[in-house]
This record gives structure tokens, sequence and C-alpha cells, in this order.
């Protein structure tokens, strides 16, 4: 099991055969660490690729970040989200094609849990609540990642869901050993993603092991609930886990505070439910 | 409040929030009351979605594959897994409370 186990994950590691991802993202990747890096030097490279930044720009003006006015250029992108969520945006508009094909209606899933995670960081006056949403924008990105790379494996998962009537995480661990978090863990260090968001992927389902950043994977164990309940497009379960009762009050949740947060999801959720990132 | 696509919006709607131009100004103050005149202006600047007041676009019975009255059906079944555990019961509760609410502010809105 141990070594079947290895070879799945060394399987799914091997990223590079990740078609979708640009040569752009291993660039910036590199500058983002080099501290010497201007927004400016960085906002060159991206918009290099035209396809690519006219796809980072339809994002940055989507209804996740919620900006009164539009933003038109890479540079001013940047300097309003930073370089965290630029490339966080990266890697999702990249895989959104391979997303929308592997899982119907994930695409969908991501963008509600990006929008509500974004909606419940401003109900909280946590900081940086664009953080929060490029966050719930990734947290299922393994489950992509295992669709793409081991597709026999995938169909079992899927197989087992309905006819078991059993959790899609769990069915992940039955199939494969593991579930999509461990995946993300592998490849937010991968993508050498910052710890805030690395966080909130590994630990969206199990937020209480969140050593460092325990807020982050609340807020995003929190918005995939809500997603859930709201049924917003398909994570390829129809049902609800356990929401994490600590996380919710730890975080300053309350029922009410609550309400408010559903109210502005309402109050956005056409937006949501109409954006296509083409 | 609603953020409803300009294509579904009406003369005699009420802006909730301004609409800004590109460069952050103001295009059309909140409060004001649609007319005619606006709608050509707002075609013109590539305005997409606005936000009105109340919630012209009933969620109730459903749009654009939502409805209120649909998540009210399939609480029990998403939330089948948690009959035995209190907290849970409690969540769903409230979400039962929030769509029932919900629901009845839609119809009366009418």
């Amino acid at each position: 099991m141990e070594d079947l186990r290895t070879e799945r994950k060394g399987k799914i590691l091997a990223v590079k055969d990740l078609p979708t991802l640009p040569p752009v993202l291993e660039e910036i990747t590199r500058m983002i660490e080099d501290e010497h890096s201007t927004p400016k030097q960085i906002a060159e490279v991206i918009a290099k690729d035209q396809v690519l930044s006219a796809k980072v720009l339809k994002m940055v003006n989507s209804p996740v970040y919620g900006f009164p006015r539009r933003i038109n250029t890479i540079q001013h992108a940047l300097v309003l989200l930073g370089f965290n969520v630029i490339r966080g945006i990266i890697i999702s508009t990249s895989v959104f094609d391979v997303m929308t094909q592997a899982m119907v209606g994930l695409w969908e899933h991501s963008l509600g849990c990006a929008t509500i995670s974004k909606i419940i960081a401003e109900e909280l006056q946590l900081k940086d609540p664009e953080e929060f949403a490029v966050a719930g924008l990734l947290h299922d990105i393994g489950k992509v990642v295992i669709a793409v790379q081991l597709p026999e494996e995938k169909e079992e998962i899927n197989r087992m869901v309905e006819e078991e009537d059993i959790s899609y995480f769990n069915a992940e661990k039955k199939v494969l050993g593991f579930s999509h978090d461990r995946v993300n863990a592998w490849l937010a260090e991968h993508w050498n993603l910052p710890l805030t968001t690395k966080e909130a992927l590994t630990y969206h389902h199990s937020p209480r092991f969140a050593q460092f950043h325990p807020d982050f994977a609340n807020v995003v164990h929190i918005a995939d609930f809500i997603t859930k309940v709201l049924e917003i497009g398909n994570s390829g379960d129809d049902q609800v886990g356990i929401l994490y009762k600590k996380g919710f009050i730890d975080i300053g949740l309350s029922f009410k505070k609550l309400a408010k947060i559903m109210d502005k999801v309402l109050e956005d959720i056409i937006e949501v439910l109409t954006f296509i990132p083409k | 409040m609603q953020k409803i696509p300009l294509d579904k919006a009406k003369t005699g709607m009420v802006l909730a929030k301004p609409v800004l131009k590109e460069n952050g100004m103001v295009l059309i103050a909140q409060g004001t009351e649609l007319t005619e005149n606006h709608f050509s202006i707002l075609k013109k600047q590539g305005i997409k979605f606005i936000v009105v007041k109340g919630t012209p676009l009933d969620l109730g019975e459903g749009a654009y594959g939502f409805s209120i009255k649909k998540r009210l059906d399939r609480l029990d079944y998403i939330f089948r897994k948690h009959k035995n555990n209190k907290w849970m019961q409690k969540v769903k509760e409230f979400f039962n409370i929030y769509f029932t609410y919900q629901l009845k502010k839609n119809k009366t809105e009418d």
C-alpha cells in the first residue's frame, strides 16, 4: 500500500505534464522570490502573454474581488492585489479549461467558494480579504490534478461516491490512500505558495490542524461549506460535511454574522453564477 | 439590494450603489431613479452589472439556476449524514430559518 501511495504521489507530482500551466508562471515565481523585482518588471513579464493577461484582468474584475471600478492593467492589478493573489489567479485561470473538462461544476464551486471566502473575511474584518479569495479559488485544485494524472482512479472515486453514498473526500482516501488536501499540500510546496494559502489549501477539510494561519483554513472551510449548502456548481458531493464548530466560534462567527454574510452572498449571486473567465 | 445584469434592469429602478467610470469617477449617483437616458449611458460605458434597491430578480422561485425554494427543499437531503449531530442540526436549522425568511421577503416585495 505504501509503495502504491508513493507511486501515485510521484505520478501526481509530475505536474510538468500538466499541459496548461504557462511558462510565465515559473518565471514570475522566481521573480517574486527575488526581492529586487518590482511590480513593473513582473507586470511586463505577464503582459508579454496577451491571452494570459486578458484572462487575469477578466478575473481581477470578476465578482470574486468586487472592485467598484474596472482595473485595466496588470501593473495596477499587481499593486492592488499583490504578487501572491495574481499568481493564484494565473494558476486558476490556466487550469480553467482542464477543470471544466475534468469535473463539471468544479469551476463554479471554486468561484463560489472564493467569493464567499472574501465576504467572510470582510465581515470579520480580516486583513487582505483578496488573499482569502484566492485561497478559496484554489482550494480544490488537487481534485483537478488527480483527475488529470490519475483518470482511472478518478472514475473509481466517482463510482464509490454514487454507489456507497460516501463523501468525495472519503472516497479519494479509500481509492488513493490520500485525498485532494494532500495533493494541495504538495502543489503548494511545488509552487512555493505563501504559508497562508498553503494552510488554507492543506487544511480546509481539517482546520484544527492549521498551525500558523488557522484563520485561512477556517474561512475557506466555512466558505466551502456554505457553497455546498447553496449547491453552487458541483464539488463532487451532494452532501455537506461537518462544519468545524470550534473554528466557527474561534474566528468570531455567530449565526447573526452568518446571516449578514448570507445576505451579501445572495446580493452578488447572479454575477457569480453568470461569470465565465473568458 | 441586488446586483443585476444591465439587460435585466428597467426604468424606475433605484440605484443602491453608485455606478463608477473606469477612472473611478461617479457616472450615476446612488439613489438615482433610472430613466431611458441612463441606459444608453450605461451601455456606452460598457457597464454589465448594477446594484439596485430591492430584489427585482426573484430568487425565491429561481433565476439563473438558483432558487431559494429549492435550497429549502434540499436541506434535509444534503444534511442527511448528520441527523444525530446536535451542532449540525443547529446549523441546518439556521439555514432553514434563513431561507424561509428570504422566501417570504421576496414574496412581500412583489
